[in-house]
């Protein structure tokens, strides 16, 4: 696993993707955070972290696609799946290269926040909260695309059903205001991603949340490692 | 060492091989032999995990390929026909990284510099895989299939993409390779497959046709025993003293090959050999002998028939050919 992992982290630096990737996203970030904090001098730093999870949503399908479309388009899962390694090893050492790139942009969201604690004294545990929130929905959010690049050898199509489905979470209790079913409501609530997300940003370690995430991340691990195994028997 | 029993595989409604079983010996050379598209790549996927049969057993080893995957993926060493190689790396990080993912335990350095030089990559081996060309692509993937000094290899099509040099010192490096290993080499190229392997494996449609030694599988065909003799003298002569020979079957004029000189085609009997009894008739009647051939069916004559078989047995006139097969 530990193999998989090195060699997919390096690719993502081989390529221009993990750059691309991280500077897009601390651009971006950059460009909120000087617009909240500086333009209207507020310490909401929660609402600078809400627009990232929206961007961390789109650019996730970039970072994921690639992860098993281009194994099998170029036939190098035979070396993969011919080597003494679990496919189960396969897909999390997968996740958690795609994992490292989002984790390292993530992190690097810290520095101007950092670099405001030496002047005046910041809500330490929104920001963290922030910080470990986005860091758990990215989790999810790649287990997902990793799941969804599996299951095609087109890197394209996996990076749009992966956006399609990132669009979905998002918007996804928008509808509870058109559903009147109680149940209904209940699962759209569920399984939003926003509302799961939304105590983290109040500097709220909120356990179900927690635990929420990382059954997705698992559930959809596993996926991957049954898909993958299951391609073997076609 | 390699078990296999009753294999099958169907895609959908396609069947690509169809209860083909056969062992191979630890120590033993194998050539699989096939038209494209008979199934040999198929089987050797499954031999090495990547694909599960739809039915049937492969152990290899003595571990079942399904129980325990991950003994039988350490024992065995696979070049798959597209060689896989990831075109960002270079060879050295390539080669570390398959290392890596094999467990090897063998010490890392000096094993990868000893399979460089053993297939001659050492000179590209900080280039990136993307600029390497057909040949040395291929070689960084044989070397692939080297790390970790596995008992069992299975190489698909190996020498494709390589000049004629290369192509030899490939199959010298095999030759040299079977002597301690256990091999299963795939070609369409049957003098590769001669040239390299001590026994044959043929494969067509999803169905094993032959297996054994040339000599064993031609005679297995049983070949017509067709004696070509090219003789000085009186064509109409010989022809009617040929066919008086005992066991003569049937004789055939080749034509003048040189003036005076007649070509003809004797078929003898199944099991018969009469190549000394048409000397001594030559040589009583005093016609000079210029040639005698026993034409024995060449690997060429045996695969085209046994991979052929569609058209003979549509052919009702050969009936008891097709039957020999089965």
């Amino acid at each position: 696993m530990k193999a998989i992992t090195k060699r997919e982290f390096k690719a993502y630096f081989t390529s221009p993707i993990g750059y691309v990737f991280i500077a897009v996203i601390l651009a971006l970030y950059g460009y909120y955070f000087f617009q909240v904090l500086m333009l209207h001098s507020s310490s909401f730093i929660s609402s600078v972290y809400a627009t990232m999870f929206v961007w961390g949503m789109m650019f996730i399908p970039i970072l994921t696609m690639r992860t098993f479309s281009e194994e099998m388009k170029n036939k190098t899962d035979q070396a993969l799946l011919t080597a003494p390694v679990g496919v189960t090893a396969i897909a999390a050492g997968k996740f958690l290269a795609s994992f490292a790139v989002f984790a390292i942009a993530m992190t690097a969201t810290l520095i101007p926040v950092l670099i405001i604690g030496f002047f005046s004294a910041p809500s330490w545990p929104v920001i963290l909260g922030n910080y470990l929130g986005s860091l758990l929905y990215g989790a999810a959010m790649i287990a997902i695309g990793t799941y969804i690049s599996s299951l095609t050898q087109s890197q394209l199509v996996a990076a749009i059903s992966t956006f399609g489905i990132s669009i979905l979470l998002l918007v996804i209790d928008q509808l509870t205001s058109l559903v009147t079913d109680d149940f209904t409501v209940k699962i759209i609530n569920w399984l939003s991603f926003t509302t799961r997300y939304q105590p983290f940003t109040k500097g709220i370690l909120s356990i179900s949340s927690i635990v929420f995430f990382l059954s997705v991340i698992a559930v959809f691990i596993f996926l991957t490692a049954r898909r993958i195994e299951n391609k073997r028997w076609r | 060492m390699i078990e296999v029993k009753n294999l099958s595989k169907h895609y959908g409604q396609n069947t690509a091989i169809d209860n083909i079983s056969f062992s191979v010996e630890e120590g033993s050379v194998v050539g699989f032999l096939g038209p494209n598209g008979a199934g040999k790549s198929t089987t050797m996927n499954i031999i090495t995990g990547y694909l599960s049969a739809s039915s049937g057993t492969v152990t290899v080893g003595g571990f079942d390929i399904l129980e325990k995957p991950n003994e039988v993926k350490k024992l065995i060493g696979y070049l798959p026909e597209i060689p896989p190689l990831y075109p960002d790396m270079t060879v050295e990080e390539f080669l570390n990284y398959m290392y890596d993912l094999k467990k090897v335990t063998i010490p890392r350095k000096k094993h990868i510099k000893e399979i460089c030089e053993l297939l001659k990559i050492s000179d590209v081996y900080g280039r990136l895989i993307a600029n390497l060309s057909k040949g040395y692509r291929q070689r960084v993937g044989f070397a692939q299939a080297l790390l970790g000094n596995p008992s069992v290899l299975i190489l698909d099509e190996p020498t494709v993409g390589l000049d004629p040099k290369q192509i030899i010192e490939i199959r010298n490096m095999i030759k040299e390779l079977g002597k301690s290993h256990t091999i299963i080499l795939s070609s369409h190229i049957l003098p590769e497959i001669q040239a390299v392997c001590e026994r044959i494996i043929i494969i067509n449609k999803g169905n094993l046709v032959a297996d054994g030694t040339r000599e064993s599988i031609s005679q297995s065909l049983g070949g017509e025993n067709k004696v070509t003799l090219c003789a000085e003298g009186s064509e109409s002569e010989i022809f009617k003293g040929l066919k008086n020979i005992n066991n003569v079957e049937a004789v055939e004029c080749g034509g003048e090959k040189e003036p005076g000189v007649f070509e003809y085609y004797v078929f003898a009997k199944k099991g018969c050999d009469i190549r000394r009894d048409i000397f001594n008739y030559c040589s009583k009647n005093n016609y000079p002998v210029l040639r005698l051939v026993n034409s024995a069916l060449s690997l060429e004559d045996v695969f085209l028939r046994l991979t052929s078989d569609n058209n003979i047995e549509e052919n009702p006139t050969n009936n008891e050919e097709s039957g020999d097969k089965k």
